[in-house]
């Protein structure tokens, strides 16, 4: 090799890493980062996000965002790993008590919640509720999954009921009625995850009843609100309900709503997205409302949806940056219109956004928001209200009375329960 | 005095033998560790690992995510107030027992059924098999659907026969829920017990069998004189194993009922987890599973002390 040939040589490298350099931005963008999310029952939001949003992303900024999906039920164990070993993911999203239990782990991202907020009509009360631990932004909230009343409009109609019952003594009125011809209603009681919780701590408050005060440390599930509560419960399920509904999980009562053995039920719109794909004649005679309302009012469920970054994430700024960019109104409205509104947006701006059009029956979902509250209400979440909610303390006390057991003995055990539990934050 | 201690210090010494590896791995001792050490280093990792951690983790307070404080027992003696403890407590020991009890009555019938000369043995045999090799997750939801009212072939007979409408509450019933439970456990575990019993009846030698029956014994009294005995220590192991694994169930309950109605069918493993990962307290999670060890140690040693004395 010459002299000048090997000169030549070194320019070409130069020139070639120079050019491979401008060619691949990623390398100079940032590292790239996953965001750990539940399987959602709407395929079509998975979808978005991997073949819409991420792409759109890699082209914009050259931050590669891996999409990681765990199965329904198990994001909360698949955290735990990563929250433990400090490795796995960079944003996760979060199901109703998430933030409470990792908060420690998780950066305040409250200067994206904010700005957020601001630029897209303010966050519901339920929104903040969701995510605000100790007075800082531990999530940017995202969405609820609302529970509401799934009814039979040809079934009420042979009754004579054309307009879904404004309270729970009027529903419970129906609800004799239609057992009586065989159309009971169906309302778990079981160990499910969601749809027991979904009518049973807003029956409690709707009644005045709460387990733990504002303060949270205050035992007060026993109290005359909380027993009429659940004497309504039992007279409900005996005269109202299947008795199956004693053993129900969450996917029971889609079971029997499909297969015509229920008249109502409480749950997600998933109820009627799958009824629509697969028993279009089923579909066509189902309609959606707000809870009924008690003494004290009308409450709905908070089954809160938000997304946080790993203050331990190695990508932090990458996932802050992302997350900044997903929470923006561009990229927001269309993941949302992606599920109809399975997700319910927690920002005003989208009250009146056309994703509510497509399917006019979901529209109390979105009237729910502003009565909607996380389990454990009125106390803050926390740590304690977890194993409260794991332990199905509430569930069973009032699926205890629907078996037949005294009112004053049902109370009296979760109260026991609940001072064991909560004895760590007095 | 220098030349002699030197004499005997060349005396002492013999000619050293250069090392070879394959006669060092040969050695008896040498040999015998190096087979041992990968199932021990294994074992090490990954069964002594986590339950050394999981009593450590039982010791202490400690939520996820969150650094954990030792408290010594407290976990334990917040357990014993825990009125669902020792519902879970009892629904585990019932489980257990009763499930035990059906699959070796179940598997020795099962055994001696397919221990006969008849056609399409093999088949069959194999297909015995399939309870225990589907998926439990896969034929617990098989189960949903047979004990769904709406679906239930039991209630369609029921119903049949002039039950009242919608039949029997598989599942919303605590008491027919436990019974559920031990019956799809049973459905699940009798080809294990059934396939490992017939393995020792085909180990018992056929003189025997002509030997009681020249003496005059009846078909019972080969099958408790002869069979029963020779059996035994297989009887007494696959107990040992199915115990251990029902005691420790958990994907049949976790799909099917999720430990309820009112915590009917939440057994040790069931609950450990709701605590542990649904209620993010990862120190009293560790300690409702390490509850169940005591139990389990004791039968283990009793079994084992009992199979010595029978060697």
């Amino acid at each position: 090799m010459s002299r000048a040939s090997r000169r030549d040589f070194i320019k070409i490298a130069v020139a070639g890493a120079a050019g491979a350099a401008l060619a691949r931005p990623a390398l100079a963008a940032g590292k790239p980062i996953t965001l750990l999310h539940e399987s959602s029952f709407i395929k079509t939001f998975d979808e978005y996000m991997q073949k819409t949003l991420i792409p759109a992303y890699a082209k914009e900024t050259g931050v590669q965002v891996t999409y990681e999906v765990t199965s329904v039920g198990s994001l909360p164990t698949r955290a735990t790993t990563v929250a433990e070993t400090g490795s796995g993911a960079d944003i996760t999203m979060n199901i109703t008590l998430m933030p409470f239990l990792f908060a420690d782990k998780y950066a305040d991202v409250g200067d994206i919640a904010e700005e957020a907020g601001k630029a897209q009509g303010g966050w519901y009360d339920a929104g903040k509720e969701g995510v605000f631990v100790d007075g800082k932004w531990k999530g940017v909230p995202f969405a609820n999954i609302g529970q509401l009343m799934n009814w039979r409009t040809d079934y009420f109609k042979e009754i004579g009921v054309t307009k879904f019952p404004d309270t729970w003594e009027e529903l419970y009125e129906v609800g004799k009625k239609l057992k009586a011809k065989d159309h009971p209603f169906g309302f778990e009681l079981g160990h499910g995850f969601g749809d027991n919780h979904g009518w049973l701590y807003p029956l409690l408050w709707s009644y005045g009843g709460a387990e733990v005060q504002p303060d949270g440390k205050t035992v007060s599930i026993d109290s005359s609100e909380t027993a009429k509560a659940i004497d309504f419960a039992r007279k409900f399920f005996k005269d109202c309900c299947l008795e199956d509904c004693l053993g129900w999980t969450d996917v029971s009562n889609n079971k029997a709503w499909m297969a015509d053995q229920i008249s109502c039920t409480n749950n997600a719109e998933s109820i009627l997205w799958f009824a629509k794909r697969d028993f279009p004649e089923i579909a066509k005679v189902t309609e959606q409302s707000m809870n009924p309302q008690g003494p004290k009012g009308r409450f709905h469920l908070l089954n809160a949806v938000s997304h946080s970054v790993y203050d331990f994430s190695p990508a932090k700024e990458e996932a802050r940056a992302f997350l900044k960019w997903m929470t923006a109104e561009k990229q927001l409205g269309g993941w949302y219109a992606s599920a109809d509104s399975y997700y319910q947006p927690l920002l005003h701006g989208y009250d009146n956004h056309p994703m509510w059009d497509v399917e006019p029956r979901n529209k109390p979902y979105r009237d729910a928001l502003g009565s909607a509250h996380l389990p454990g209400w009125p106390a803050p979440a926390s740590r304690h209200l977890a194993e409260s909610v794991a332990k199905y303390v509430v569930v069973d006390m009032f699926a205890k009375a629907c078996s037949g057991t005294a009112t004053k003995d049902v109370i009296k055990t979760a109260e026991g329960q609940l001072k064991e539990i909560y004895k760590s934050a007095a | 005095m220098a030349i002699r201690s030197e004499t005997y210090a060349s005396l002492g010494r013999t000619p050293r033998r250069p090392f070879v590896l394959s006669e060092w791995v040969d050695r008896g001792p040498v040999f015998s560790w190096l087979m041992m050490a990968p199932p021990i280093l294994f074992i090490a990792a990954m069964v002594g690992y986590p339950f050394c951690y999981g009593i450590y983790l039982s010791l202490q307070d400690r939520p996820v995510a969150k650094p954990g404080t030792f408290i010594g027992l407290a976990n334990f003696i917040k357990e014993a107030h825990d009125p669902v403890f020792w519902q879970v407590v009892a629904n585990t020991f019932i489980y257990t027992a009763v499930a035990t009890v059906l699959k070796m009555i179940g598997g020795l019938c099962l055994a001696l059924a397919m221990n006969q000369h008849f056609k399409f043995k093999n088949i069959i045999r194999a297909l015995l098999l399939l309870p225990f090799i589907v998926p439990t997750v896969l034929s617990t939801v098989a189960w949903m659907w047979i004990l769904d009212p709406a679906f239930s072939v039991f209630n369609w007979f029921l119903i049949a026969l002039g039950w009242p409408k919608p039949g029997p509450s598989w599942l919303g019933n605590p008491y027919l829920a436990m019974a559920s439970i031990i019956v799809i456990n049973t459905w699940r575990g009798l080809p294990f017990y059934g396939i490992t019993l017939l393995a020792g009846l085909q180990t018992v030698p056929v003189e025997l069998y002509e030997a009681a029956t020249i003496d005059g014994a009846s078909s019972w009294h080969r099958f408790r004189y002869v069979t029963l005995p020779l059996i035994q220590p297989i009887v007494l192991i696959v107990t040992l194993f199915s115990v251990i694994f029902t005691f420790a169930d958990f994907q049949l309950v976790y799909v099917l009922t999720h430990g309820g109605p009112q915590n009917a069918t939440n057994l040790f493993a069931t609950y450990a987890f709701d605590i542990g990962m649904g209620g993010g307290q990862l120190g009293l999670g560790a300690a409702v599973a390490l509850a169940m060890l005591p139990a389990l140690a004791l039968l283990i040693v009793a079994i084992t002390i009992y199979l010595r004395k029978k060697a």
